[in-house]
């Protein structure tokens, strides 16, 4: 392996390989987003423990959506990606709309990334001592005001390691969506080293992309995690989901 | 008229039945205190008359309503406050939002009030200053006094403590039961589970002993402290003063 060859095929291609870095952090960030979302709905739905008073049509609702919820996360956790991306993709694209590929690999690494935040997401809630919950049911919450208010922001903040590392994952996994030609790097990387016949020096080069963008964000995650925990122990104008805080002070102390 | 009726209520947890056929009373204002050794079934009773329990038989009036009847349990449940060994504050929240939440959530005032109003109360149990602290900054003492705040916000009409002071180290102790004497003394309904036996003596109206799920005598304090009726009553008051 040659590193002059390395910066000759970076100064060349780099626009390229721009292209490719764009792709995939636009698909990674995006469906880790997206799959958050899915897996705070699916998870909470999972954690939720019904009380003795909740009526039997209920009872039997949850239990139908924990049925589904099972179905959807053993699935979309033991089938690989790249086969869910192909077989989603053209099911879709033969059967329905000819969707756009971008949209098709958002909608993928989404759903994909949902199923795994689904079991962080419930772990993290379950991991919150019940204590909180009669605490909040006996002021007069409802079970939805408390999961809100209470259970969630404290399942979230105590799980956030585990799903900054699901977007770490996404960087890299994304690569398989190469099968649908999106134009991220994965797929940049091999039209280029099939244009420079320089395999050895162009993977190189891609895997050293991929090391910088999951380090970067292994590094931004870490300070926002910093400053999650910042938030906690801190005694002065601390604020989570309310305001005005500041104003209550000020009358206490005049 | 009696604000809280428990008759002959009976409740299981799987085989085991904790309370057999349980009857008491509590009038407007007044202190129940509900000693007896572990297992004996104090707290289960407690939980039953917030409703985070079931009972099997029997039935549990209170604002002269059957609550297992009740169409609105979140209602209910905030003109009955709880207490909890373990404090239970909400760890996302510091002090003065513990007090907040459940009164925009539940009573739908608006944030001003609301702090005003929470701000009064955490004066009351000592913890102005505090406003601002997160639960896992303070000592065990101050946490429950925020937890009986949080409680008090609500406008309560009665107040149930499940232990109030058993997770507290010794120290702490006074200082919560200072709190609890202070709504003894404002008229507060209150049934407490404790076995602090000094204080239930100081501030309770009437003691109910209760041991294996029954109740084995209640009456005035120091007829239950000083004339106790029966040998398990003299037996756990040896052994715990």
């Amino acid at each position: 392996m040659s590193f002059t060859k390395c910066i000759e095929i970076l100064a060349k291609y780099y626009p390229s390989f721009l292209l490719g870095i764009r792709t995939t952090l636009i698909v990674a960030i995006t469906g880790t987003l997206l799959g958050l979302l899915i897996g705070l709905f699916v998870g909470g739905v999972r954690a939720i423990r019904l009380d003795k008073t909740v009526s039997t049509s209920k009872r039997i609702m949850k239990r139908i959506l924990d049925i589904i919820a099972r179905i959807y996360i053993e699935v979309f956790r033991g089938t690989p990606m790249m086969v869910q991306a192909v077989f989603i993709y053209y099911l879709v694209y033969t059967s329905l709309v000819r969707w756009d590929k971008m949209t098709a690999a958002i909608f993928v690494i989404s759903i994909n990334t949902g199923a795994y935040m689904a079991e962080i997401v419930r772990s993290g809630i379950q991991a919150i001592d019940p204590g909180q919950n009669e605490a909040a049911r006996s002021l007069g919450m409802s079970s939805m005001q408390t999961m809100m208010d209470v259970i969630l922001p404290q399942a979230i903040r105590n799980a956030f390691p585990a799903i900054g590392n699901e977007l770490i994952v996404n960087i890299k996994d994304s690569s398989v969506l190469m099968i649908i030609s999106i134009t991220e790097l994965m797929f940049q990387s091999n039209s280029i080293a099939g244009t420079t016949y320089r395999f050895t020096e162009t993977y190189f080069l891609t895997a050293m992309i991929y090391l910088l963008l999951t380090g970067l964000s292994s590094i931004l995650l870490g300070m926002i995690e910093k400053k999650m925990n910042h938030t906690r122990t801190s005694l002065p104008q601390s604020d989570t989901s309310f305001s005005s805080i500041s104003l209550a002070n000020k009358g206490a102390k005049s | 008229m009696s604000l809280i009726e428990v008759k002959n209520v009976r409740k299981g947890f799987g085989e085991l039945e904790v309370l057999h056929d349980i009857s008491f009373q509590v009038d407007k204002g007044e202190v129940i205190c509900l000693i007896g050794p572990s297992g004996s079934g104090k707290s289960t009773m407690l939980r039953c008359i917030n409703l985070l329990e079931d009972i099997d038989a029997g039935e549990i009036d209170v604002f002269d309503q059957d609550i297992s009847e009740l169409k609105d349990i979140n209602s209910y449940r905030r003109r009955v406050g709880m207490v909890f060994q373990q404090f239970n504050l909400f760890g996302n929240l510091d002090v003065l939002n513990n007090c907040v939440l459940a009164q925009i959530r539940v009573l739908r005032k608006d944030r001003k009030e609301a702090e005003a109003r929470a701000l009064k109360e955490l004066q009351k149990v000592g913890l102005g200053d505090f406003v601002h602290a997160y639960p896992s900054t303070l000592s065990g003492g101050q946490k429950q006094r925020v937890a009986i705040a949080r409680a008090l916000c609500m406008d309560p009409e009665i107040l149930l403590f499940d232990e109030p002071t058993s997770a507290l180290d010794p120290e702490m102790v006074g200082e919560v039961l200072n709190v609890i004497r202070q709504l003894a003394d404002e008229d507060m309904t209150m049934v407490i589970v404790t076995h602090e036996m000094g204080f239930a003596r100081d501030v309770a109206d009437k003691v109910i002993f209760m041991d294996e799920g029954v109740i084995v005598e209640e009456g005035r304090p120091a007829q239950i402290f000083d004339q106790p009726k029966y040998d398990r009553t003299r037996q756990f008051l040896a052994r715990i003063l």
